[in-house]
């Protein structure tokens, strides 16, 4: 694999939803989605295992969303990276959180790709190819690490991890 | 009664937004801090006027009905002229 190459790709019925605060599945046009609500954070988890060609490059995740009704306003994104290697499954381990922020399609049901860089390293908490891992998406909506003003709900219609 | 607390509008700013979003009613050129701002606006407009809807009612009604009930005899025509006959 090399820099651009996808490495995994997550859909909503891939969501293993965390316990609290999570994003809940709906369906739009027949289109499974996952909806993240505009006053408080929520969370979706998807596990993957980083495939063997991996050159060892940081990584892109791109999060492929829609407003539910807005046709304005920024939503932000983060995502954390969980190596399961040497990770005991019975507590949480995900590395620091990297953010993006993306801006709602002048028509509601048009996606909006937005991108969160992580370097290679400790920000993708050492994953290495091979490695099984969790990958956590979360709207920022009380806009902790930046604006978040869109309102509604942002729908998340598909995630993919590319090396950068 | 007067105006709702900070963590009320808040709580009704939460669900304007939910209610919004599941019933996918387009909201066009509306940030989350104009919402809020409209929010406080209503809760605002409505006890500042409060006193002339009490006086716009009847007297039977006014003694009658408590001030919960006058409140929701409001949202029912409200409901009805904005929403359900929209």
């Amino acid at each position: 694999m090399a820099s651009t190459d996808v490495l995994a790709v997550f859909g909503p019925l891939n969501n293993e939803p965390p316990a609290s605060s999570f994003a809940t599945l709906d369906v739009r046009n027949g289109h499974p989605v996952l909806d993240f609500d505009a006053a408080a954070d929520e969370s979706a988890v998807f596990t993957g295992i980083l495939p063997r060609n991996y050159a060892g490059g940081g990584l892109t995740v791109n999060i492929h969303w829609a407003a539910t009704s807005a046709t304005s306003g920024d939503v932000r994104w983060q995502a954390a990276i969980e190596a399961i290697a040497s990770q005991d499954i019975d507590s949480d381990g995900f590395a620091a959180a990297q953010s993006a922020s993306g801006t709602a399609n002048g028509t509601s049901g048009v996606e909006t790709i937005t991108a969160i860089t992580f370097t290679a390293g400790a920000q993708m908490d050492s994953l290495a190819a091979g490695g099984a891992f969790r990958l956590r998406v979360t709207r920022d909506a009380d806009g902790t690490t930046g604006t978040d003003d869109m309102t509604g709900d942002a729908e998340l219609i598909a995630v993919e991890v590319r090396e950068t | 009664m007067a105006v709702l607390s900070d963590s009320d509008r808040a709580e009704l700013h939460a669900l304007f937004m939910s209610d919004t979003s599941r019933e996918r009613q387009t909201i066009a050129g509306l940030s989350k801090p104009d919402l809020r701002a409209a929010v406080n606006a209503a809760d605002d407009w409505a006890e500042a006027n409060k006193a002339a809807y009490n006086n716009a009612l009847p007297v039977a009604a006014r003694t009658a009905l408590t001030a919960a009930q006058k409140a929701q005899l409001l949202m029912y025509v409200i409901r009805r002229r904005y929403v359900v006959g929209a």
